[in-house]
């Protein structure tokens, strides 16, 4: 496979010439239009308030403004300095898991896919108590060992970013990871390789495109991310800070547009890196590869086992004591236990769970299928085309939460298209969930479309088959995997994220994590922890089903999911 | 394109039902507290039963926000509850018609717009919020000023919020620049720069952080301070001498809105007896002459006369220096 997510060209036979061009143009416009409809169409509403000045003339004062301001610098150095650092930790320990769950063998893997998964279906506000609880001045290991620790600052905000990062890097990762072929590894095994030559000559250098993605999400999520900054990272300004100050403290919701617009340069250029890397991408996946079966090999299972167990027993003690504490009467001071937490009337009471679980799986029902079409469509577009869709597809990622939510309000709220009809609807909610956490769902399914054999699909085609049924019958058991790690992201992600749907909720349509966030207002914590624990709880068990559902829908296929 | 668009508003119509304001509901932004809110609209519906009253409640910056990314097409009837300080950016001003409340001619000429377009019956104050717990750990004395927060000993155990991001933040600074003067203001919030730990992006952290005991002193919110007290943290709450910062609680109507004859009739219910006797159970800081403050208060050590804590506040000029003290803050203590 060469570099360029598009550039295998199927010779297309004459008899389904236009039913398959259809096909790619319908797989590729769908998704690209609702692209351009739900994301590029609101950001640059957020470009144009931008570039609008006080005196509502337009130009480039705002910007000047900014970046003569010592604040902004500071700021950048910080979210720089903070994107590196987690990116780095990130995807050194995200490699090591995603190894170890596809390729080691040992048992007790669903454990650590459990507490992996975590930090994506709690609530932001559940991390950054149960680091506080914990590791806080006041938390129980300063009062067990008396260490006199401060996480507040660069070194808290550097663990929770790590923790929100580390799942997104592990599935994007593990995509690259969860098929390879098997004889690579026998023909090396033969030819006398150590383990550690294939590993650095085999397994790394085709895992590159997914390290390289992954990278490039958890740097992005890391300098867009303001909850983490805001709970534990004490006053170490970052530029998600900064522009809740602009947009939230001041109301200059044109200097925010400012700093928003900033955020994405560092992004373009990772972006640009990345790309350049890949032009060395090495291998490609063979025709009929065989599965790569681990088999228990001692001096490579246990250390990666004990790493990977020792990282998710971290994520899951954070999460645990926050739900031990929705159980207690008063946190730290009286440790009775209670279940008074759990009767909760204020901020909606429990009735906007049900309304988010229905967004939610609209969120990933829709996601994925857009997802799936756009993974076939692009790989068949012309080139150009392909990379300007592909330069879109990872950029939401870069875009906080909070740009997201008020560029919604400003698009749809006006009056000047039809768009405005979904003011205020379940739908809007969905498809900004979707659009929000786009980045990482594309990047799993491009992972994933890399690993389907070029070859099989030519043969399929020169066989007669169309292209729908070698999209059904070729593609679709090889992407299998990452689409449904790809609707358990969104939908988990869709659960509970706050930045961006806070905008949108109205009196009547309001969701969970906004319940949360107003308990917390309240200074009712122990409530929020309490409706917090009921979510992942629900999340839990809604995930469970489904796991059972695609189970029995798909008995044939061995392959596991990715997180 | 065209055929696209149509098929999508088709989609959304039928998935639509909430969005269409009809006559008889009103829309109602607050930043209110969750529990009075809940007594207030039940006390609302009985009085004016004929109204379906929509609340949407926000903390006062992402209500600002939200307000001003609605400007274009505005979906509120009512502002109920809002931060004076922020009431007053022009931008939002523009959006509100004058509307003299029935009984809003009885507040002071200090809690109402000269020209009607807003008025506060109620209002919030800044406290210290003072862990007693880690204060007696530390050996640390009881702080009953900003100038006794100058003290090394408090060194890394206040925090107080950043007023570029949070409404509090700035309440508490304007309070120690009005009561002090400008210069021996900035003086004081540089004396104590060095003790402050964090400089917090929300408003009510500072006593949430303090009553988990992580820090010994907060600057936050008294609402916060009497909420953490009534459920048993270990917290006093202080109001600085010389005068402690306080915000009104502004209403006013839009001059958007499509039932403005209903969204009247809630603004006069808020100046009611229904409404005054409920602001006595809930509220420290009631403006409306002849109503008390909420008992509660009073038990957990605030005056019955709250003119001997309050600082001297000049709105009209504490959001006309927004801009400029906001930059010079940052200038000066930014992190």
């Amino acid at each position: 496979m060469s570099a360029e997510p598009s550039a295998i060209t199927t010779p297309l036979s004459n008899k389904h010439f236009d039913v398959d061009r259809a096909f790619v143009m319908i797989s590729l416009t769908i998704p690209v239009i609702g692209l351009l409809l739900f994301f590029v169409y609101p950001l640059a509403i957020v470009f144009l308030r931008s570039i609008t000045e006080a005196d509502g003339g337009l130009g480039l004062g705002n910007y000047a403004h900014v970046l003569a301001s010592k604040g902004f610098w500071r700021a950048t150095g910080h979210s720089l300095h903070m994107g590196l650092a987690t990116t780095a930790i990130s995807i050194g320990l995200g490699f090591v898991i995603a190894h170890a769950l596809h390729r080691c063998a040992f048992r007790g893997k669903v454990l650590i896919r459990a507490a992996i998964a975590l930090p994506l279906l709690a609530p932001s506000l559940v991390q950054g108590l149960g680091l506080i609880f914990l590791l806080g001045r006041n938390g129980l290991v300063n009062k067990w060992f008396d260490l006199g620790l401060d996480i507040y600052g660069f070194w808290g905000l550097l663990i929770a970013n790590i923790f929100y990062a580390l799942p997104q890097a592990v599935m994007i990762i593990g995509a690259t990871l969860t098929l390879s072929d098997a004889r690579t590894y026998e023909a090396a095994e033969v030819m006398g390789a150590r383990p550690i030559r294939q590993f650095l000559d085999i397994t790394l250098p085709n895992a590159k495109f997914g390290v390289l993605s992954a990278a490039f999400v958890v740097f992005t999520v890391t300098i867009t991310d303001f909850g983490n900054a805001a709970v534990i990272g004490g006053d170490y300004s970052v530029l998600a800070t900064e522009i809740y100050s602009q947009v939230i403290g001041q109301m200059n919701f044109n200097m925010g547009a400012v700093v928003g617009i900033m955020l994405l340069l560092p992004t373009v250029a990772s972006y640009y890196i990345e790309r350049l890397a890949q032009k060395r991408q090495f291998g490609s996946h063979a025709e009929n590869a065989v599965p790569f079966v681990p088999t228990f090999t001692p001096a490579r299972d246990l250390p990666m086992a004990a790493a990977s167990f020792l990282i998710a027993a971290l994520i899951a003690i954070v999460i645990v004591v926050v739900v031990y504490a929705s159980f207690v009467k008063l946190w730290p001071y009286n440790f009775g236990m209670t279940v008074k937490h759990y009767d909760i009337t204020l901020a909606g009471g429990y009735a906007p769970l049900w309304t988010t679980i229905y967004i939610s799986l609209a969120a990933a029902i829709g996601g994925t299928v857009m997802l799936f079409l756009l993974g076939l469509g692009i790989r068949k577009a012309p080139d150009a085309i392909a990379k300007a869709v592909y330069f879109f597809s990872v950029m939401p990622a870069a875009v906080p939460g909070m740009v997201i939510g008020l560029a919604y309000v400003l698009t749809f709220n006006s009056t000047a298209t039809p768009l405005y009809l979904l003011y205020g609807t379940a739908t809007l909610l969905a498809v900004c969930n979707f659009y929000h956490y786009h980045t990482q769902g594309f990047l799993t399914a491009m992972t994933g479309f890399r690993q389907v054999p070029s070859a099989l699909e030519e043969a399929a085609s020169c066989l007669g088959s169309s292209m729908t049924r070698i999209a059904i019958d070729v593609v679709a058991p090889y992407v299998t995997p990452m689409l449904i790690s790809i609707f358990f992201f969104l939908f988990m992600r869709s659960m509970v994220t706050l930045s961006a749907v806070i905008f949108l909720t109205t009196p009547k349509m309001t969701v969970a994590s906004v319940t949360i966030m107003r308990l917390d207002d309240a200074g009712l914590t122990s409530q929020a922890a309490a409706y917090s624990t009921c979510i992942m709880l629900i999340v839990g068990a809604a995930l469970m089903m489904m796991k059972y559902v695609f189970y029995r829908m798909d008995k044939r296929s061995t392959l596991g999911t990715v997180v | 394109m065209k055929k696209w668009m149509m098929s999508i508003t088709a989609g959304a119509i039928a998935l639509m039902g909430a969005a269409s304001a009809n006559a008889g509901s009103i829309t109602v932004y607050t930043a209110l507290e969750e529990e009075e809110i809940a007594d207030y609209v039940k006390a609302a519906n009985a009085a004016m039963p004929d109204v379906e009253i929509n609340v949407l409640r926000l903390s006062t910056g992402d209500l600002g926000a939200r307000l001003l990314a609605e400007a274009g097409n505005p979906q509120a009837d009512v502002i109920w509850g809002w931060a004076v300080t922020a009431m007053m950016n022009p931008e939002i001003l523009n959006m509100l018609e004058a509307y003299k409340a029935s009984g809003s001619e009885k507040l002071g000429a200090a809690y109402r717009d000269a020209d009607g377009r807003w008025f506060a019956p109620t209002g919030y104050m800044g406290a210290f919020c003072v862990n007693t717990e880690r204060l007696k750990a530390k050996g640390l004395p009881m702080p009953k000023s900003w100038k006794d927060l100058e003290n090394p000993a408090f060194k890394g155990e206040v925090v107080m919020p950043d007023p570029n991001s949070s409404g509090t933040g700035y309440l508490h600074v304007i309070a120690v620049l009005q009561t002090m003067g400008e210069e021996k203001g900035w003086a004081q919030l540089k004396a104590v720069d060095p003790n402050m730990a964090q400089y917090t992006s929300s408003g009510s952290k500072p006593c949430k952080a303090a009553r988990a005991g992580e820090y010994a002193v907060g600057a936050s919110l008294a609402f916060t301070a009497l909420k953490s007290i009534e459920e048993g943290y270990p917290l006093a709450m202080v109001f600085p001498e010389g005068g402690t910062g306080y915000e009104l609680e502004a209403s006013g109507l839009m001059s958007s809105s499509k039932n403005k004859a209903d969204a009247k009739r809630f603004l006069d219910w808020t100046m009611s007896k229904s409404a005054t006797d409920l602001y006595g159970s809930f509220k420290a800081l009631v403006t409306v002459p002849g109503v008390k403050g909420s008992a509660a208060a009073e038990k957990a050590g605030l005056p019955a006369d709250l003119g001997t804590v309050l600082a001297k506040i000049d709105f009209v000029e504490s959001a006309k220096n927004q801009t400029a003290v906001k930059a010079r803050w940052k200038e000066m203590f930014g992190r």
